[in-house]
């Protein structure tokens, strides 16, 4: 209520300065966006249909997904707690640690990929002796995972540690002097604090693992019908001269995106609306 | 008895925050511990709590050794100064909580709730989240979910710290009710005296880690004990004055001793209590039948309106060299300084304007316990160590105060020796200080000195010093100085050649800011033992006339200060270089001790005054007091 009013009474001069924000924002971002599903409508339905008729559409869709689910699951446990460690104790090395799990960030996603392939590839540091086992998990959906879950991982951490720093130390404490065990205290009383934090987190996770591509494509060895990701797929058919097919995929995956981002949206938006 | 804490201890790093706190809390009395930011009181609430571990004591919850067992198992309820309710319930759920944790049925659960909601005055607000509730209600709700599952016994942490005083009133009288209805062992810890009052059945002041008196709180407000309970509760008037023939001798006033205090040594200092609020003023003398004592006559420095009442300070000329505890009188002035106050009148039948004259009577006053300055000795094994310890059971003798010998050993061997030594010691002094402690440590002589006198509350240590040989590095403070200087802010008395007496006393100043600790140290100890000062100011060559003037003017306000303390002074104007001057100056004078302020921290290069201490202390044999600098 309060911000609708608040909205409404905001004045609309100003014309000129946001007429001209969106004639920078249309090229710059809406037209690119608008190609997309102009291309993809080109072909029509029927080619639409014959697309997804093809198993390694239906394998990349499947896989991202499959994917994007599983770092989701993984990077939302590892992250709340990276998040719940660093932000409760203090030790040596704490701001070193804050540091080096928020470098994903910062990391171009080829590197990533390469250094996943330096550590567990073939000739790797790890993988050296793992080879002769017969144990291969790059150029597997398993490396492909392992390196979703190094670029998403401070998407967690960075939706749910700033909930726990705020959360005064007394807050805890008073958990416990009413006779709740350390469990119970993170069940009943911390964890339900971070549900938004939690939420939008795990959305932002799977929304960034579904459109990975540097490092996958390092890893991966985009092998159809095995590692093959969509954004892999239309990469591939793109360079193939299938534009049609990979704008399918790609107005697919867009929607999806769009989707998942529409619910983060308001989502956070009927948060602050009830803090305010 | 509900709780009751024996010797409990807690040090953080290197700090002891709390200091062997002993406590027995009378069954369904509402407890208050006071004291200021810092001062551990919390510390020990959280201890009772199990959210801290205690280093060593321990904590009996009716009867039960609880100083191992979680916070979960101690039955416990604790209000936190930030409400601390869990956000996503509703205030009802908040409640429960307790009682959802002790699988207490559901139906069992709402009856209790809505009971503990209607006794905090929320009845009706129980599906409220917190967000809808204001911070004294939020606070309400925090307190009927500690009492939810019927706690032994109830602990407060500043719970009315974050409201405003309307609401705080309302807030305490609430607690103060349920407390009596409830009858629940409470202890609240608290800066604010009014709120102390207003609530506690029995008050404890705590200050840097150590209880320093327990007592009722009308007792503790009109007898303490001590002077920093005096001071610390309420406004008060601090007179030193000394015992004559069964009376007390304040200047040219003299009070019968009242009876019920134990007759002191005669011409031993006292000091003597009396609250702003019972001063008598008027403009003409007391007459003697009025049975008022009349302490002489007084002009008014400024009066202050402070809504229900009026606060008016006067200065006395007829106290003059009675040093005034507290207030402690303004630097730089002669006079004893008094308050008194009044209740705020619309249409005052007499005004207190400045300069305006009354005379001052006395009603009722207190006599507090004497403490002159309470010593450290520190004596190794030399004989040197030997004269170090003579002189300072000579200090402490003409001082009036406690003192307390201490030897650090390095081996458990030597440890009977030592104690040897002390009793020694001890024996020869029996007659002049017949409360003389000995104490012997064993480990780093730094760090063992360093917790003793964290622990014992010192306020002055003295130290031997090994007479210096050329070879030795000119830095004197070594690790056992400096801590005590800048940690704990200790006044330390360095040794060499011990003196016989402690006649001339030459305060140091220079360059740069001068200390105003020095001087009221330095007047202290020459008040307790009836000596000369002498404030010596070293000018700089290249003195500006607005630095000059600052120099001549701080020059004045020692001796002022001095006087007013009773000290006979005079003062003595230096050239650079200062090390040199201040040298020969002691040479010349046949000083007793030199007093000069403490270097800084981490001294700048070009700050070569503050390096001064160092070069003094290593320069001259005297016994040099090197006070801390104090913010």
């Amino acid at each position: 209520m309060k911000t609708r009013r608040r909205r409404t009474s905001r004045k609309t001069t100003g014309l000129l300065p946001i007429s001209f924000l969106l004639l920078v924002l249309l090229p710059l971002l809406l037209m690119p966006l608008g190609a997309i599903y102009i291309f993809a409508a080109r072909g029509g339905l029927g080619h639409f249909i014959r697309t997804f008729s093809q198993s390694d559409a239906q394998f990349a869709l499947r896989f991202s997904l499959l994917i994007a689910f599983a770092t989701s699951l993984v990077n939302g446990v590892l992250g709340t707690f990276a998040a719940y460690v660093l932000a409760k104790y203090r030790f040596p090395g704490r701001e070193a640690l804050s540091v080096v799990v928020n470098l994903p960030v910062a990391i171009p996603t080829v590197v990533v990929g390469t250094s996943l392939l330096l550590l567990w590839g073939p000739l790797g540091l790890l993988g050296q002796f793992l080879d002769p086992m017969g144990v291969q998990p790059m150029f597997a959906p398993f490396g492909v995972f392992l390196a979703h879950l190094f670029v998403t991982f401070p998407y967690m951490l960075g939706a749910v540690k700033p909930v726990l720093d705020e959360l005064e130390a007394t807050y805890e404490e008073a958990a416990y002097t009413i006779g709740a065990s350390r469990w119970q205290a993170f069940r009943f009383v911390i964890l339900p604090t971070l549900r938004g934090g939690l939420f939008s987190g795990t959305l932002l996770t799977f929304a960034h693992s579904l459109g990975e591509f540097g490092a996958t494509v390092m890893v991966s060895g985009n092998l159809r019908l095995r590692t093959q990701t969509a954004p892999l797929y239309i990469f591939a058919q793109f360079e193939a001269g299938n534009i049609e097919t990979a704008n399918a995929v790609a107005a697919v995956l867009a929607t999806l995106s769009f989707a998942l981002f529409f619910v983060l949206l308001r989502f956070t938006q009927r948060r602050s609306q009830r803090v305010a | 008895m509900s709780i009751v804490l024996t010797d409990l201890t807690k040090r953080f790093g290197r700090n002891l925050v709390v200091n062997k706190a002993s406590l027995e809390v009378t069954d369904g009395h509402l407890f208050v511990l006071l004291g200021g930011s810092g001062s551990g009181k919390s510390t020990i609430l959280r201890m009772i709590a199990g959210l801290i571990q205690p280093d060593g004591g321990t904590i009996l919850l009716n009867g039960q050794d609880v100083t191992l067992l979680p916070p979960q198992a101690r039955g416990i309820g604790f209000v936190f100064q930030n409400y601390s309710i869990f956000r996503h319930m509703t205030a009802a759920e908040n409640i429960e909580f307790g009682l959802r944790i002790r699988k207490t049925p559901t139906a069992r659960r709402r009856e209790r709730s809505e009971e503990l909601l209607d006794l905090v005055g929320l009845a009706g607000l129980g599906r409220r989240f917190p967000d809808q509730l204001s911070g004294g209600q939020q606070q309400r709700v925090a307190l009927a979910r500690a009492l939810a599952y019927q706690p032994a016994v109830l602990l407060l942490d500043e719970p009315f710290g974050a409201l405003d005083v309307k609401i705080r009133a309302q807030l305490r009288k609430t607690l103060k009710d349920i407390q009596r209805r409830l009858m629940v062992t409470t202890i609240l810890v608290t800066h604010d005296q009014e709120e102390a009052f207003e609530l506690a059945d029995q008050i404890g002041v705590i200050e840097r880690g150590s209880l320093i008196e327990v007592g009722k709180t009308e007792e503790l407000y009109h007898r303490p004990r001590t002077e920093f309970v005096a001071d610390f509760i309420g406004g008060s008037n601090v007179l030193t004055g000394r015992v004559r023939d069964n009376q007390v001798k304040v200047g040219s006033t003299v009070l019968p001793l009242p009876r019920g205090i134990a007759s002191h040594d005669e011409e031993r200092p006292v000091r003597l209590l009396f609250r702003p609020e019972t001063v008598l003023l008027q403009s003409e003398p007391f007459s003697a039948d009025s049975g008022v004592i009349a302490l002489g006559q007084g002009q008014v420095i400024e009066r202050v309106f402070a809504g229900s009442q009026q606060r008016i300070r006067l200065e006395v000329e007829g106290l003059q060299e009675i040093p005034s505890r507290v207030p402690q009188s303004d630097y730089g002035w002669r006079t004893t300084q008094i308050e008194a106050v009044r209740p705020s009148e619309a249409e005052p039948l007499v005004q207190f304007t400045p300069e305006q004259k009354f005379w001052i009577g006395l009603r009722h006053y207190h006599i507090l316990e004497t403490v002159g300055l309470k010593m450290l000795i520190c004596s190794e094994d030399s004989s040197a160590g030997e004269a170090v310890a003579n002189f300072g059971c000579y200090l402490a003798q003409a001082a009036g105060g406690s003192a307390t010998m201490v030897s650090v050993v390095d081996s458990s061997q030597a440890l009977v020796n030592a104690r040897e030594r002390l009793e020694r010691l001890r024996e020869q002094w029996l007659g002049q200080l017949p409360h003389l402690e000995i104490r012997v440590r064993q480990g780093a002589a730094g760090g063992e000195i360093l917790l003793e006198v964290q622990e014992g509350h010192y306020e002055l240590v003295i130290l031997g010093r090994q007479k210096s040989s050329k070879e030795a590095r000119p830095a004197a403070f070594g690790s056992t100085v400096r801590p005590l200087l800048e940690q704990v802010g200790v006044p330390v008395l360095m040794v060499q050649e011990p003196r016989s007496s402690l006649g001339r006393v030459l305060i140091c100043s220079a360059v740069g800011e001068p200390g105003k600790a020095d001087v009221r140290i330095g007047g202290r100890l020459a008040s307790l033992t009836g000596g000369l000062a002498t404030v010596l100011h070293v000018r700089s060559s290249q003195e500006t006339s607005e630095q000059r003037r600052r120099a001549e003017q701080h020059l004045r306000q020692a001796l002022s200060t001095l006087e007013s303390m009773g000290v006979k002074s005079q003062s003595k104007i230096g050239e650079e270089p200062a090390i040199d001057h201040i040298l020969s100056e002691a040479e010349e004078g046949d000083y007793d001790l030199i007093v000069i302020g403490a270097p800084a921290p981490r001294p700048p290069r070009r700050l070569r005054w503050h390096d001064l201490a160092n070069q003094i202390v290593s320069g001259t044999h005297r016994p040099v007091l090197v006070v801390p600098l104090v913010d």
